[in-house]
C-alpha cells in the first residue's frame, strides 16, 4: 500500500477541484425571481383516485382517520397515506424532503411558518373556486396568500385568551383584567388567594415566546414591520413597551423565569402553583383529565380576551393549513382531499374527535362548539386577530425576540438594549422574501 | 471441466495480488457505496452550498443560488452567538472527555480484578445507558432536574435548596455535560474493559514478583499497553463531543441565554430557518475542527516505538 502521506496532495487537489467546480457551477447558475404562479385550473367533483400521500404534525392530524372515514368511503380508489411527525422536527424535516424531492403531496403547515413554503415555492396554488375564501376566519386565508393568490387552506384555527382559575378570582372577589394596567393587579390578587404564581408565563424564550412579544408591540400599537415590508421595524417605542411590559410580569413577582415547562402547565394550573396563562384553546379540553374529574373545567376555569394595550385587545391567529405540494404528482386528488377537510361538516367532525377548532367561522355555530361557554372568549378574540409578517425570515426573528426577552426578564439587558440589539440583528437577517 | 489451451502459449496467471484485491474491493463495496452516498458526497456538497447564498427560497430550485465564496464563513465569525458555542462545544470536549474516560477506566479496572464474578451483571447495567432511548432519558433528567424533581427533593432531604438545574446559567452546562457522560462511559468502560484483558497477564506477574506494587504496574505495565485504545477512545469522544446534539438539544434546548448551545445545535437551527449556506458553512468548520483535533490527538497520543 503506498504511503498515505504520499498521496494526501494529490486528493486534496482533487477534492478542491470538485469543489470549486461545484461552486463554479453553481455560481453560473446565478438566482432569479420566482416566477408567480396563477392558481390553476378548477377541480371538479369526480372521487380522488390513486395514492395521496399527506404529512402533518402530530397532534391534530391523529384523528384524522376519523375525520376521513367518510371520504375514504365515498372515494373507494383513494390510498391516502398519512404520516404524523414530531412537532419540533416538523418544519425542519418537511423542507429538507421538499429540498430534496421527496415531500408528500399534501403538507400541514403552521399559520406563522408557512411563509417559508409558500416563498420556496412549495406550493401550488389553490385551484379556482375549490373552496370559498370568505367562509374562514380571514385572518387564517390571508396568511396563506401572497401576492392575491392563496397557496394553502385553512384546516383548523385557534388564538390565544387568558384563561384563568375562576374559582380562586372568585373568592379574592377579583374580575378578570380587561387592560394591560388590570392584568398584574388581578395575578396578584389570585396569589393572594391561595396561588403560588399568579401568572405562567412562557419561559420557552423561543420562536413563541417571540410571538407571545409580538402580540404586546400589536396591543401597544407597534408595528413589527413597515407597510411594504421591505424593512423590520423592532427598535420602536411601542418595542420598548412591550418588552418592559412582558419583563414586569417576572418582577412584579407574578410570575417567574422557573415557570413550568410546555409539559408542566396543566398540572400547575390544577394544582394553584401557577393559575393563569395566556394559551390556546386546546388546554380547555385537558383540564378534566388532569383534575381526574369530569366536571373540574367548567366549576373552576374562565377564559377571557387578552388584556389590552393602548391599542386594544389584539390576539394573533395560529392554526394549521393544507397546501399541496408544486411536486405532486396527482394534485387533483389531492385538492379533493384538501376541500373535503375545508368543509364545515369536516371541521365540526375533526373537533369532536381531537379538539381543533374551525377555521370556518360557520361551523363554529354547532351547538358541540356553541354551547362550549369556555369557548366564547376564543371566538370573540379571533375576530379581533393579526397574522404574523409573512417573510421567510420571521421564524429567525421571532426566536431572535424570545432569545432578547430571556434576557430581559433575566436582568442581562434592558428592554433599550434588547429593542437595539433586535433590530440590529433584524437588519442582518434581512426581511427574506 | 477445464477448457484446454491449444494455442501453445502458457496461460499468463493472474497475480494473487490483483485477485485478492478483487475480493478485498467486492467485500468493501457495499460500505464504500455507502459511505460515499451518505458521509462523502453530502460533506463535498456541504462543502458547496457553503460558498453559496443557498436559503428556504431555493427549496425547489436548490442550484439557483448566488456564489459567495467565503461570506457565509464572515458571518460565521462575526456572529457572536456561534462565538459562544464553539466555546461551549469545547467545553463540552475538554470535561467531557477527560471524566467520561475517567469513569470508564475506573469502571473497567474494577471489573477487570475485583469483581470478575458479577462481570456481566455490571457490564450490561453499565452499558444501559448507552442503548437506551436518548429522548426517554433526557425527559427523565429534566422532571429529575427540575426546580422541584428528584435531585432538589433528595437536597432538602439533607437540608439544601437546589437552584432550578436547567434555568440557570451556572448549573445547566453542568448537567447537559453530565447526561454526555452517562451516556457515554458505558461505551469507554467496554472499550478500555477489551483493551485490559488484553494486557499478558504473565508480565503483570513477573513485574508482581519483582516486586512492583499496583501502582507501578498500572503506570508502567498497563497504561503504555493500553496506549492504542486510549487513543482511539480519547478520538471518539472527542469527535462525539465537538457534535454533540442530542443532550442540550433535549434537556435545554441550548438555553438558558444561549448557555449550552453547541456547534450541531446552532448548524440545527440555521437549517430549520432555511439558511442552508450559512448551516452548511456551521458544519464545514465542525468538519474541520473534528479533523485538527483528531490529527493532533494522533499525534500526541500514538504509540511510539
Amino acid at each position: 500500500m503506498p504511503p498515505l502521506t504520499h498521496s494526501r496532495p494529490v486528493r486534496l487537489t482533487a477534492g478542491l477541484a470538485m469543489v470549486a467546480s461545484a461552486a463554479l457551477v453553481l455560481s453560473g447558475c446565478g438566482r432569479v425571481d420566482n416566477a408567480g404562479t396563477s392558481a390553476s385550473t378548477a377541480v371538479d367533483d369526480k372521487p380522488a383516485t390513486g395514492t395521496v400521500s399527506l404529512w402533518a404534525p402530530d397532534g391534530d392530524a391523529n384523528a384524522l382517520d376519523d375525520t376521513m372515514a367518510t371520504f375514504k368511503e365515498e372515494n373507494p380508489d383513494l390510498d391516502l397515506e398519512v404520516t404524523l411527525i414530531p412537532e419540533s422536527e416538523y418544519n425542519t424535516k418537511l423542507q429538507a424532503a421538499i429540498a430534496s424531492g421527496t415531500g408528500p403531496d399534501i403538507a400541514q403547515t403552521y399559520t406563522e411558518a408557512q411563509a417559508g413554503f409558500i416563498k420556496g415555492e412549495a406550493f401550488a396554488a389553490v385551484p379556482d373556486r375549490l373552496v370559498d375564501e370568505d367562509s374562514f376566519f380571514p385572518g387564517s386565508w390571508a396568511a396563506g396568500e401572497v401576492d392575491g393568490v392563496a397557496y394553502t387552506v385553512p384546516w383548523y384555527a385557534y388564538t390565544y385568551t387568558l384563561v384563568y382559575r375562576k374559582d380562586l378570582a372568585d373568592a379574592a372577589g377579583l374580575t378578570a383584567p380587561a387592560t394591560w394596567e388590570d392584568a398584574i393587579p388581578f395575578f396578584e390578587g389570585l396569589q393572594s388567594a391561595g396561588a403560588v404564581k399568579g401568572f405562567g408565563a412562557s419561559i420557552g424564550w423561543d420562536s413563541y415566546t417571540g410571538q407571545d412579544l409580538a402580540q404586546l408591540v400589536w396591543q401597544a400599537g407597534g408595528e413589527l414591520i413597515s407597510d411594504d415590508e421591505s424593512e423590520w421595524t423592532l427598535d420602536t417605542p411601542e418595542m420598548i413597551e412591550a418588552i418592559n411590559y412582558s419583563a414586569s410580569y417576572f418582577t412584579s413577582g407574578a410570575a417567574d423565569t422557573s415557570s413550568p415547562g410546555f409539559l408542566d402547565t396543566q398540572p400547575y394550573f390544577v394544582s394553584g402553583k401557577s393559575v393563569s396563562m395566556i394559551t390556546g384553546p386546546w388546554v380547555i379540553g385537558q383540564f378534566d383529565a388532569v383534575a381526574e374529574e369530569d366536571g373540574w373545567t367548567a366549576e373552576n376555569v374562565g377564559s377571557t380576551l387578552v388584556p389590552a394595550g393602548s391599542a386594544g385587545s389584539v390576539g394573533a391567529i395560529a392554526g394549521g393549513s393544507l397546501g399541496v405540494l408544486a411536486d405532486s404528482d396527482n394534485q387533483d386528488a389531492a385538492w379533493k382531499v384538501v376541500r373535503f377537510l375545508s368543509e364545515s361538516d369536516t371541521q365540526i367532525a375533526q373537533y369532536e374527535s381531537y379538539g381543533s377548532l374551525p377555521a370556518v367561522q360557520a361551523a363554529w355555530d354547532d351547538p358541540a362548539i356553541a354551547d362550549q361557554p369556555l369557548l366564547d372568549a376564543f371566538f370573540e378574540q379571533l375576530q379581533s386577530t393579526r397574522s404574523y409578517p409573512q417573510r421567510t425570515t420571521w421564524l429567525q426573528i421571532a426566536t431572535q425576540m424570545g432569545t432578547e426577552m430571556e434576557s430581559v426578564a433575566k436582568g442581562q439587558e434592558t428592554a433599550e438594549e434588547a429593542a437595539a440589539n433586535l433590530q440590529a440583528f433584524a437588519d442582518g437577517v434581512g426581511t427574506g422574501e | 471441466m477445464t477448457a484446454l489451451n491449444t494455442s501453445g502459449v502458457p496461460r499468463k496467471r493472474r497475480p494473487r495480488g490483483v485477485r485478492t484485491s478483487a475480493i478485498a474491493w467486492i467485500f468493501l463495496a457495499p460500505f464504500a457505496i455507502v459511505f460515499l452516498t451518505y458521509t462523502a458526497i453530502p460533506a463535498l456538497a456541504a462543502i458547496g452550498f457553503s460558498l453559496t447564498d443557498l436559503q428556504g427560497r431555493d427549496l425547489r430550485n436548490p442550484f439557483n443560488v448566488d456564489f459567495v465564496a467565503i461570506d457565509n464563513y464572515v458571518r460565521l465569525f462575526a456572529d457572536a452567538r456561534f462565538i459562544r458555542d464553539i466555546g461551549n462545544t469545547l467545553l463540552f470536549v475538554v470535561v467531557g472527555v477527560p471524566l467520561t474516560m475517567a469513569l470508564g477506566f475506573a469502571l473497567a479496572v474494577s471489573l477487570n480484578s475485583g469483581i470478575r464474578r458479577l462481570r456481566g451483571v455490571f457490564r450490561t447495567i453499565f452499558f444501559a445507558p448507552v442503548v437506551t432511548n436518548i429522548v426517554a432519558i433526557a425527559l427523565i433528567w429534566q422532571y429529575a432536574f427540575n426546580s422541584d424533581g428528584t435531585v432538589n427533593n433528595v437536597l432538602a432531604n439533607f437540608g439544601f435548596a437546589g437552584p432550578n438545574w436547567l434555568d440557570d446559567t451556572n448549573t445547566a452546562m453542568p448537567v447537559v455535560i453530565l447526561l454526555g457522560i452517562w451516556r457515554n462511559f458505558g461505551t469507554a468502560m467496554l472499550l478500555f474493559l477489551a483493551g485490559l484483558q488484553a494486557v499478558p497477564e504473565d508480565v503483570q506477574e513477573a513485574a508482581s514478583l519483582d516486586g512492583a506494587g499496583w501502582w507501578s504496574r498500572m503506570w508502567h505495565i498497563t497504561l503504555p499497553l493500553l496506549l492504542p485504545t486510549i487513543l482511539l477512545i480519547s478520538v471518539l469522544l472527542t469527535v462525539f463531543y465537538l457534535q454533540v446534539f442530542d443532550e442540550p438539544y433535549l434537556l435545554t434546548d441550548g438555553g438558558p441565554l444561549g448557555s449550552t448551545e453547541s456547534i450541531a445545535l446552532y448548524t440545527y437551527n440555521q437549517f430549520g430557518f432555511g439558511n442552508y449556506g450559512i448551516s452548511s458553512a456551521a458544519s464545514v468548520v465542525t468538519l474541520v475542527l473534528v479533523a485538527v483535533v483528531s490529527v493532533v490527538q494522533f499525534r500526541l497520543l500514538r504509540p511510539r516505538t
